[in-house]
């Protein structure tokens, strides 16, 4: 081969490797943090985690329910007797405190590999969501008006005594009040005045 | 001079060839899991000659039988479905199903009208890599999208996919040039069970208005239909969860009058079809197994027979051969999957794994 296929050839083979540098250095930088992963869909699942957490809610998406105790979680917690439950943190040690549920449902998740999951308890559901082989708490839904949120809001409570609680930094739309904290989102919707549903939700894509 | 033109042309081949080789190597084979990760591509591979093009997510390719309509009714169809399927991939897989036959119905299952906006690259990826390149697919593609998304990943996904390099398993080579056909004209097949023991309600919405954008590919169907004079079939398969809201029914119910289109939800007429939720679903009434799946496919078979008139194929020498193949690998396949049960308790090669590791705990 000549200079000149030579040098066609590195010129080709510098193109290649610039279109593959190119073309996803962001998700290379993303993929790097899934190289277990053996699909598209956990690894797109593990980077979309990785990519959206910043540097404070990364505390909040890493932390297991005991590393609660030790790391601060920026989100809106929900408290039920003695335990705390934050959003987009592994759901075992929480699943652990709250008992038996009264009753449970899995279905395969439509936005992860593995399992949904709903828990019921008295008062609320608790959902989550499948990562790694491990199970994060993807939202807190009331049921009913024995359970109220960390500040004192329950369903029936009134609009004005939630925006006495939280205050005007929220988003509205339709009647549904959404108050965002780290990667977390407290969902009041209002009817006639009157707060008729209450959700905790996990800030994560895919989730509905 | 010749002959530097032949080296260069042949360095440049080459090179191509060494991509594409590279490209197929890297993208994931949805061999062992994840199988509906095949069911675009599967169809280029079919005689394209169906009168019923079913499109939508998996309540079509996990509820709908194609060889029960061929054995109780005649009808030749295909599912062009896959995971989470968004409605605008629907829209433009139904445009592409078109340029290569011209069925006589399309049944499109309503879920997804529920999504006004991309979801997930996972699943965009699902649906839309096993896509040929077309004018559909970069409309697809574009439409699917989400923020951090760039559209010559799906033209050249070895953009996308490279990073797999340290992952490649035997599997990537085992079916780099040729993979096993893994559904039945579309659908998915399994047999286990799993009962319906909790149906979740659907938590209260603030709107319930299916989005714009969802309306605006739901027009552009019905116009497509009826454009190429193909009746549009509205369905909402009667799978129980997700929750369907009796506010988006009525939706449908208005669009379909409006339109002039028929709108069924079977939702409401399970008992009817003699659905029978303890043993005709596979993971807790999201999706029908196999026996859930031919009791709802003939049910809705009399209706395509019946009020649509679709004819009777099963005189017909030459498909009759085609679907006598289709049948005998239907068979195989469902006994294979009850030799798998019987031997692990649980359909191993058939993605039932998970699952059932989380039944054991």
């Amino acid at each position: 081969m000549n200079k000149m296929n030579y040098q066609l050839l590195k010129f080709l083979m510098l193109c290649m490797l610039f279109l593959l540098l190119t073309g996803c250095g962001k998700k290379e930088e993303k993929d790097d943090t899934a190289k277990n992963n053996t699909n598209v869909e956990e690894a797109a699942d593990n980077n979309q985690k990785n990519e959206e957490t910043d540097k404070e809610t990364e505390a909040a998406s890493d932390a297991s329910v005991s590393d609660n105790e030790e790391q601060e979680v920026v989100g809106y917690p929900f408290e039920f007797g003695d335990v705390t439950i934050h959003m987009n943190t592994n759901a075992a040690s929480v699943i652990e405190a709250l008992g038996e549920p009264v009753e449970y449902f899995e279905a395969e998740s439509c936005a992860f590999k593995g399992l949904d999951k709903i828990y019921y308890y008295n008062g609320f559901e608790l959902s989550t969501y499948p990562m790694e082989s491990e199970d994060f708490i993807s939202s807190v839904n009331f049921l009913d008006d024995s359970v109220s949120t960390t500040e004192g809001i329950y369903l029936g409570s009134t609009l004005e005594e939630m925006l006495a609680a939280y205050g005007n930094d929220y988003t509205q739309e339709m009647g549904m009040y959404i108050y965002t904290l780290g990667e977390t989102e407290l969902n009041f919707l209002v009817e006639d005045g009157v707060i008729t549903a209450i959700t905790y939700l996990a800030i994560v894509e895919g989730l509905e | 001079m010749i002959r530097k033109i032949l080296i260069n042309i042949s360095v440049i081949t080459l090179a191509i060839i060494i991509l594409a080789l590279l490209q197929e190597l890297f993208m994931p084979k949805y061999m062992s899991s994840i199988h509906e990760g095949n069911l675009v591509e599967e169809y280029y591979d079919e005689v394209k000659e169906h009168d019923v093009i079913f499109i939508g997510d998996c309540e079509v390719f996990s509820n709908v039988s194609p060889i029960t309509l061929w054995e109780n009714y005649g009808i030749t169809s295909y599912i062009r479905g896959s995971a989470q399927q968004l409605i605008w991939q629907s829209y433009y897989l139904l445009e592409e199903t078109l340029n290569y036959e011209k069925p006589k119905a399309v049944v499109f299952n309503v879920l997804s009208m529920k999504y006004n906006e991309p979801q997930k690259e996972a699943y965009n990826r699902l649906t839309l890599d096993g896509m040929k390149l077309s004018k559909s697919k970069i409309s697809a593609v574009k439409a699917s999208m989400m923020e951090d998304e760039q559209l010559i990943t799906y033209l050249f996904p070895i953009l996308r996919y490279h990073s797999r390099w340290n992952e490649l398993s035997g599997e990537d080579f085992k079916y780099l040039f040729d993979k096993d056909k893994l559904s039945h004209n579309g659908y998915l097949m399994r047999i286990d069970v799993k009962p319906v023991n909790v149906i979740p309600k659907g938590r209260k919405l603030a709107d319930y208005s299916f989005g714009d954008n969802s309306y605006d590919y739901l027009d552009k169907m019905t116009k497509l239909c009826k454009e190429n004079d193909i009746e549009l079939i509205l369905i909402k398969s009667p799978s129980v969860y997700p929750y369907w809201y009796e506010e988006w029914d009525e939706q449908m119910v208005n669009y379909a009058k409006e339109n002039n289109l028929t709108y069924i939800n079977f939702l409401d007429e399970a008992e009817e079809i003699g659905i029978d939720y303890s043993k005709d679903t596979y993971d807790g009434g999201l999706h029908l197994n196999l026996s859930g799946a031919e009791k709802f496919t003939d049910y809705f078979g009399s209706i395509l027979s019946n009020e649509f008139h679709l004819p009777d194929h099963r005189e017909d020498a030459r498909l009759k051969e085609i679907w006598d193949k289709k049948i005998t690998f239907y068979y195989s396949m469902e006994e294979h999957q009850r030799s798998e049960l019987e031997k692990y308790g649980y359909l191993k090669s058939y993605g039932a794994q998970a699952q059932e590791k989380e039944d054991e705990r």
